[in-house]
């Protein structure tokens, strides 16, 4: 049972990096938001980036909630 | 319909007036693909001197000729092996003339963290092309691994039209050296595959 439960997200993280799927498909879908995500909500001072300024989303809702 | 579908389905519309404007034309498509690499060194040069959005538009311009040079060629039965091939090494012009403009910016602006970065990301997109087209000599298709050029352009004009480049590079970078490595275990699990026996007479 535990082995079955530890399989799947092996699983998934193999079906994601060895990719054979299409474009256009729903899994396609999900690293395209994955990766949206990780472009638009990082802040760009994490990955110390040169040229964007500003908290991004994450450091914006941080600003919010933590005084 | 998947989002990415839809996406794809709405681009197509302005697309399938140019090649038919194209088409009418008869302009030849190896023509396009040129256009398409010198508007792409366009582009870089705008990244060069850090003008993200203008460099954005001109990579929407530069993959229009991109897209379409292959449409056109079928629609106007021009398609042959040489296209093909002229067609795979001006990509890489492309490719490499983009990454240019930013390691230059990023040399400009003293961040030799980022040139590293972009330097390594530009030859592990290189190296992505280069794995499925030496694959593809020794078996007969290697389409595995996610990042390919249509994911590296969008993720581009992405990253400068909302000014967030390091991140895309990040992504470009990492997905291309586990597209790279995608490649490698599928070839040599294809060639080391125990042939299906042959039938005996």
């Amino acid at each position: 049972m535990l082995s079955a439960v530890l399989k799947w997200p092996a699983l998934v993280l193999w079906r994601a990096f060895f990719w054979t799927d299409d474009r256009a498909t729903w899994q396609y879908d999900v690293w395209v938001l994955a990766i949206l995500a990780f472009v638009w909500l990082t802040p760009p001072d994490w990955l110390s980036d040169p040229t964007a300024s500003g908290p991004g989303l994450i450091g914006w809702i941080q600003r919010l909630f933590v005084p | 319909m998947t989002f990415t579908g839809a996406i794809g389905a709405a681009c197509m519309f302005p697309l399938r007036a140019i090649i038919a404007v194209c088409v009418a034309l008869r302009i030849h498509p190896n023509v396009l693909t040129l256009v398409g690499v010198l508007t792409n060194v366009w582009a870089a040069w705008a990244l060069a001197v850090g003008e993200f959005v203008t460099a954005g538009w001109i990579m929407v311009l530069a993959n229009i000729f991109d897209f379409i040079d292959g449409k056109v060629a079928r629609e106007l039965a021009l398609e042959t092996p040489f296209g093909g091939f002229w067609d795979s090494v001006m990509d890489r012009f492309s490719d490499i003339s983009l990454f240019i403009g930013l390691i230059y910016l990023y040399a400009e602006l003293g961040r030799t963290d980022y040139v590293v970065i972009s330097a390594m990301t530009m030859m592990f997109s290189v190296m992505t092309s280069y794995t499925r087209a030496r694959a593809e000599s020794v078996i007969p298709k290697c389409k595995v691994g996610f990042m390919e050029r249509p994911e590296r352009i969008v993720l581009f004009m992405i990253g400068a039209f909302t000014n967030r480049m390091a991140a895309v590079l990040w992504v470009i970078g990492v997905l291309s050296v586990v597209t790279v490595a995608d490649r490698l275990y599928f070839t040599w699990r294809e060639l080391n595959r125990p042939t299906a026996p042959s039938p005996s007479c």
